[in-house]
């Protein structure tokens, strides 16, 4: 068995009176893509946050590229985090934001230059070749509240890239884009993936949303895992209606799964 | 004609003053806070007043004044916004109102006691005119410490206004940071509020900002126009109000919010 980036044994994370997290067993290979799917409060996001030891309230075992995170100190926490990169679903796009895109992806950077010390030159390398790579060099010197939804996400992809993270997190990187720009960021995860042999745990509503490289989905539904197995095979149309409601059909197309309302099931 | 060994104090207090809040107004902007300058201003004066009720007067009022400041300042940066469900702008309203409750049942306390309370009056309506060399020393003295902190943590600094929390996320010490960002905000923010006053503080501590960000884009450049533009109000300010023998706290607080008019115009007329 290969070994594990991410292990949940018996983890269970409340908020308030309410479970919102009951996981007795889930394991992530190094080197793995998992789609994490459910319907909204499911506890994805809770999920990523766990894998950050970020979430409060947590009771059992998780461990992170060998690291038991209950066990981590303030310092052992920063470090291990720099070792995971997380895409958020909120995008942080202020007015008054005086940042340029150049400065957004050398946030990436920080945390690895270490306290006390500017970055150097070999950082700023790194940011402008990824700049290059994910075709934003040409938007490097504007605001960053100035370019649009689909070029945030593609900024703050390449922010956490520039930290060569090991597991990179992505909490919904579709979500509120246009169906172009979510075609062209849907093929930068998988390119990267490939290239980079990442491990990748991707939260989606959109079936659409997972790359031809995912291999693997993992259903959580009110906090508990529903159903976890290779993707698309564990598609069943029973299991789409249970979470989503009725009305809902699924099928394949390019060796990606499309939902629709209506219509045929074609797992 | 200005009596220059009187007055020079008092225009290198308003430089000074306005540099300081004007580079700090870049952060307090960015992370829409600008009620932080009132807040803190409250907490020194409630520090003061309940530090003259104990006994002490004249300069020594600074000390509870920075002391109530910093813990209150403390109280805002170690609040976690997720635990305790309250948005740091309405902490921040929490603790002004509480502070300023503080401060008046204090001021309550004076009479009851049959005491005056003129020494602490002093600091809520201080004014520029009476800025001394000693005055500018230490407002220069909290200005450095603060030059030092950005020119070391500048880069968290960044990290921190683009989101607290994905900072954190991304294994930077963002609490330890904001914390003693917010602690140097409240030691600048007391030392130039018994010297300049509120008025003055709150203005200067938004609007250099606000012109600067209308005017360019990236963090240093921001930072350095918003120094300069701060120090234009503060000293222009001054020299204006001098001249016009207007007060010098609201014409600076005039000059600063012409700059930001100036700005917006300036920047909707070069983006025809």
């Amino acid at each position: 068995m290969s070994e594990a980036a991410v292990q949940f044994s018996g983890v269970s994370v409340r908020a308030g009176r309410r479970t919102i997290l009951e996981l007795d067993a889930l394991r992530i290979e190094r080197g793995a893509m998992v789609g994490l799917l459910g319907p909204n409060g499911s506890g994805k996001s809770t999920l990523l946050r766990c894998c950050l030891g970020m979430q409060t309230h947590v009771q059992g075992d998780i461990e992170v590229l060998g690291q038991r995170i209950a066990g981590l100190g303030v310092r052992a926490l920063g470090r291990l985090r720099r070792r995971i990169g997380l895409v958020p679903q909120v995008l942080p796009s202020d007015r008054e934001m005086p940042l340029t895109v150049r400065e957004v992806v050398a946030i990436g950077r920080t945390a690895s230059a270490g306290m006390l010390r500017p970055l150097r030159r070999a950082d700023w390398r790194i940011v402008d070749e990824w700049l290059e790579r994910l075709g934003l060099a040409p938007l490097a010197g504007g605001g960053y509240s100035e370019i649009s939804g689909g070029e945030q996400r593609k900024v703050l992809i390449a922010r956490v890239l520039v930290g060569r993270p090991e597991i990179l997190l992505l909490d919904e990187p579709t979500a509120n884009l246009d169906w172009g720009w979510r075609q062209r960021l849907v093929q930068l995860i998988e390119d990267l993936y490939r290239q980079m042999h990442l491990t990748v745990l991707l939260v989606c509503h959109d079936l659409d949303a997972l790359p031809a490289g995912c291999r693997r989905a993992v259903f959580l539904c009110e906090g508990r895992l529903i159903a976890d197995g290779c993707w698309p095979e564990i598609i069943d149309p029973a299991l789409i209606r249970s979470l989503y409601g009725p009305g809902l059909s699924v099928r394949l197309n390019d060796g990606r799964m499309v939902a629709a309302a209506g219509g045929a099931d074609h797992a | 004609m200005l009596d220059l060994a009187f007055w020079a104090p008092v225009m290198a207090g308003g430089l000074v003053a306005g540099g300081s809040c004007g580079s700090l107004s870049v952060y307090i902007v960015a992370m829409r806070i600008p009620f932080l300058g009132v807040c803190v201003a409250h907490a020194a004066l409630a520090g003061a007043v309940f530090g003259a009720l104990a006994g002490l007067a004249g300069d020594l009022l600074l000390w509870p004044a920075l002391g109530a400041a910093v813990v209150t300042s403390l109280l805002l940066g170690l609040a976690d916004p997720r635990r305790t469900r309250m948005d740091t702008n309405i902490m921040m309203g929490l603790l002004f109102s509480v502070t300023m409750g503080l401060a008046f049942v204090g001021f309550g306390l004076f009479g009851v006691l049959g005491r005056s309370d003129n020494d602490v009056r002093s600091l809520l309506w201080g004014s520029l005119a009476y800025c001394r060399w000693g005055d500018v020393r230490l407002m220069l003295a909290a200005s450095i410490v603060l030059g030092l902190f950005l020119l070391a943590f500048g880069k968290e600094m960044r990290a921190i206004v683009f989101s607290r929390q994905d900072a954190a996320a991304a294994g930077i010490q963002a609490t330890a940071v904001w914390c003693v960002f917010l602690v140097l905000v409240a030691i600048l923010i007391t030392v130039n509020f018994q010297t300049v006053g509120g008025l003055m503080i709150y203005s200067l501590i938004t609007n250099p900002a606000a012109a600067a960000f209308q005017l360019v884009r990236g963090s240093v450049r921001a930072l350095l126009l918003a120094l300069v533009l701060g120090g234009i109000s503060g000293l222009g300010g001054f020299l204006l109000s001098a001249a016009t023998d207007l007060p010098s706290g609201a014409v600076i607080v005039l000059v600063s919010s012409l700059l930001v008019v100036a700005a917006f115009g300036w920047r909707t007329l070069r983006e025809r």
